[in-house]
C-alpha cells in the first residue's frame, strides 16, 4: 500500500493512534449499551409510572418511525445515535478530511506532494479512501460489538434480528459517507485543520439538533429533511431487519455530491501554504 | 525550445500583487539566478512554474509545457525544494524519501550518492525529521529534490540553515548538475552565491523584473559603501557633487552608497581636510545593489 497508494498510507498511518483509541472506544461503548439493556429492560428504564417517553424522543432511538427508545431496537439504536457515536465518527472524519488537502495546506507539506506527478484527482481519492477506510472500521467494530451482543442475549434477539444489526451498520456506513462529503469540500477549499473541523462538526451538531427540533415542535416538522439524522435511522433498521434504502440512497448522494464538489473546489484551487 | 520562458506572468491575491507582468526566459542547461529582498515575488514566481499557483494572466511554460495543465508530463521533469520546506514530523528521513519518490513514480538513482555526501548517515536517516535541525532537514529536502536526477532543478533559498562546509558541497553539487546538462533554477536573497553558482542573474523587486543581467556584469554594477568619519566635530554638511548618493549621517560619520565605476571620482571629491578616516566595501545587496537601481540604475535608465 505504501508504494502503490502512498497518500493513503500517510493519511492513515499518521493518525494510526486516533483511528486505534476510537475504534476501541466505540467497542466499549456499544458494549456498553447492550450490558445496559441486557440488564435493565428498556421499559424498566423509560416507562417507570406507567407513562412512555415523548415522541420526540424517537430523535435518540434513531427512527423516523414509530419505534420507541423504550423498546430493545430503539434502545440499541440509541447506541448509534447518541452524542458519543456521534462525536468519535465526527472526529475521526473532521482529523481525517482535515488532512485531505487543507491541513497539507496550513503545513506547508502539500508542495513536497504536489510537485510530483500526482494527479489533484489522484490526492483527493487516495485521501477519500483513507477516510471511507476509517469509517468502515469504525462502523464495523460498532455494527460487529452489538451483533455479538444480541447474539448472546436471547431476550434481546427475540426483538431484534441479526440482519437488523447489519442494516443499522450499512446505514451507519451511509451516515459516514453524508458527512465525508461536506467535510472534504469544506478541505478541499480550506487553507486551515480547523475550519474543516469546525464544519464537520458544526454539519453533525446542527444536523442532530435540527432533527430533534422537528420531531418535537410541531411547526418545524419540515426542517427534518434538512437533517441526515431524518435519513439515518439505525432505530428502524434494527427493528424490521432491513436497511431503509430511501434514506440510505439520500445519505450516499448527499456525500458524493460533497465529493463531487471537493473535486472542482481542488481543480481550481492554488496548492501553496 | 527554452527550459524556462515566462510571458507577462502576473499573480495576484485579492489587492496583492505577487509578481507583475514578469518576462524571463531560462534556457536549457543553464544555471539561472532569482535574487531579490523578502517579499520580491520570488517563490510566487518558482510556484508557478511548478505548478502549484495558477497565474492570474499572462503564460509560463516549462519545457513548451504548461505547468498546471500540463503538470503530469512535466512534473516528471522536476526537482523542487521548496523555499520554507516543511516535513511530516513523525516519518523518518528514510520514510520520507520513500514516500516522495513513491509519488515521484520513478527510480532515485542518485539518493545514496547524495546521502553520503551530504552526511545524512542511516542512523540519522532512521529518526523521524521532527528531531532533526533545521540544516538536517534541509540536506534532505536537497536529497528529496535530486534523487531522482530531474532535468530542471528548482531550487527556492537552498542554503538556508547549512553549515559552510554543506554549502560548499551544495555548490559542488550544482555545478555537477550544470557539467551533465541540467537546467537549474536558484532563488536566493544572497548576492555572493548567485555571483559563485549562476551564469545569469534576474533581479526582482515588488513583483517586478528590474533586471536580467550576467554574473560578471552583476558584478561591474554593484555599489560600493563609502564611510567617512571626519574629527572636526560639525557633523552633517554638504558634501558637493556627493550628495546625490544621498549620504547618511551619524555624527560626525557618514556613509554613501556609489556604483563602482564612480568611487574614484567620488574619493577625489570627499577627501580633504577634516577626515580621519574612510573604507570603501561592497554593499550588501538588500541595501545597495536595490538601492543602486531604485535611483536609476543602468537598467531602469534604458
Amino acid at each position: 500500500m505504501r508504494q502503490r497508494w502512498p497518500l493513503l498510507w500517510l493519511a492513515l498511518y499518521r493518525r494510526r493512534r486516533m483511528l486505534i483509541a476510537l475504534t476501541v472506544g466505540m467497542i466499549a461503548f456499544e458494549a456498553l449499551i447492550v450490558v445496559v439493556a441486557h440488564t435493565l429492560s428498556p421499559d424498566e428504564l423509560f416507562s417507570a409510572g406507567g407513562k412512555g417517553p415523548p415522541s420526540a424522543y424517537r430523535a435518540f432511538s434513531g427512527s423516523s418511525g414509530e419505534v420507541s427508545i423504550a423498546s430493545y431496537p430503539g434502545l440499541l439504536g440509541a447506541g448509534l445515535v447518541h452524542p458519543f457515536w456521534i462525536a468519535l465518527q465526527l472526529t475521526a472524519i473532521g482529523s481525517l478530511a482535515a488532512a485531505a488537502v487543507a491541513a497539507d495546506v496550513e503545513a506547508g507539506t502539500v508542495e513536497l506532494v504536489m510537485v510530483r506527478p500526482v494527479s489533484r484527482t489522484r490526492l483527493l481519492a487516495e485521501r477519500t479512501a483513507a477516510l471511507l477506510a476509517a469509517a468502515l472500521a469504525l462502523n464495523a467494530a460498532a455494527t460487529l460489538t452489538v451483533l455479538v451482543g444480541v447474539a448472546l442475549t436471547p431476550d434481546i434477539h427475540r426483538a431484534v434480528p441479526l440482519t437488523g444489526v447489519l442494516a443499522a451498520g450499512v446505514l451507519g456506513f451511509g451516515f459516514a459517507l453524508c458527512m465525508i462529503g461536506p467535510a472534504l469540500a469544506v478541505s478541499a477549499a480550506g487553507r486551515r485543520r480547523a475550519q474543516v473541523i469546525g464544519a464537520t462538526i458544526a454539519i453533525g451538531a446542527v444536523g442532530f439538533a435540527v432533527n430533534f427540533i422537528a420531531l418535537a415542535w410541531a411547526p418545524a416538522e419540515p426542517l427534518k429533511y434538512a437533517s441526515p439524522f431524518h435519513y439515518y435511522t439505525p432505530g428502524d433498521a434494527l427493528a424490521e431487519g432491513t436497511v431503509p434504502w430511501p434514506g440510505f440512497l439520500v445519505l450516499t448522494g448527499a456525500g458524493l455530491a460533497g465529493i463531487l464538489a471537493a473535486h472542482a473546489l481542488l481543480r481550481r484551487r492554488d496548492l501553496a501554504p | 525550445m527554452e527550459a524556462i520562458e515566462l510571458t507577462a506572468l502576473t499573480k495576484t491575491y485579492g489587492a496583492v500583487t505577487g509578481i507583475d507582468a514578469l518576462d524571463l526566459t531560462v534556457r536549457p542547461g543553464e544555471v539561472f539566478g532569482f535574487l531579490g529582498p523578502n517579499g520580491a515575488g520570488k517563490t510566487t514566481t518558482l510556484r508557478c512554474l511548478v505548478g502549484l499557483v495558477r497565474p492570474t494572466a499572462g503564460r509560463a511554460r516549462v519545457f513548451g509545457m504548461d505547468p498546471v495543465a500540463d503538470h503530469r508530463r512535466l512534473a516528471p521533469l522536476l526537482g523542487y525544494l521548496p523555499g520554507e520546506l516543511r516535513l511530516y514530523p513523525e516519518l523518518t528521513g528514510a520514510q520520507t524519501l520513500d514516500l516522495l519518490s513513491a509519488l515521484q513514480g520513478a527510480p532515485v538513482p542518485r539518493r545514496s550518492e547524495l546521502c553520503d555526501r551530504l552526511g545524512l548517515t542511516a542512523g540519522i536517516l532512521a529518526r523521524p525529521v521532527g528531531t532533526y535541525s533545521r540544516g538536517m532537514k534541509q540536506k534532505l529536502g536537497l536529497v528529496q529534490a535530486l534523487q531522482h536526477d530531474p532535468q530542471l532543478v528548482v531550487l527556492d533559498e537552498p542554503t538556508e540553515g547549512l553549515d559552510p562546509l554543506v554549502q560548499e558541497t551544495f555548490y559542488g553539487l550544482l555545478r555537477e548538475a550544470a557539467d551533465a546538462g541540467r537546467t537549474v533554477l536558484l532563488s536566493s536573497h544572497v548576492l555572493p552565491e548567485m555571483q559563485r553558482t549562476c551564469g545569469r542573474v534576474a533581479i526582482v523587486r515588488d513583483g517586478r523584473l528590474v533586471t536580467v543581467e550576467s554574473v560578471a556584469g552583476l558584478r561591474e554594477a554593484r555599489a560600493r559603501r563609502i564611510r567617512l568619519s571626519y574629527a572636526d566635530g560639525r557633523g552633517a554638511r554638504t558634501l558637493g557633487a556627493a550628495d546625490r548618493w544621498e549620504p547618511r549621517w551619524q555624527g560626525d560619520d557618514v556613509e554613501l552608497l556609489v556604483p563602482p565605476a564612480e568611487v574614484v571620482d567620488a574619493l577625489r571629491g570627499l577627501l580633504g581636510p577634516g577626515v580621519a578616516d574612510v573604507t570603501v566595501e561592497e554593499a550588501g545587496l538588500d541595501e545597495a545593489f536595490l538601492d543602486l537601481y531604485r535611483n536609476g540604475g543602468p537598467e531602469e535608465a534604458r
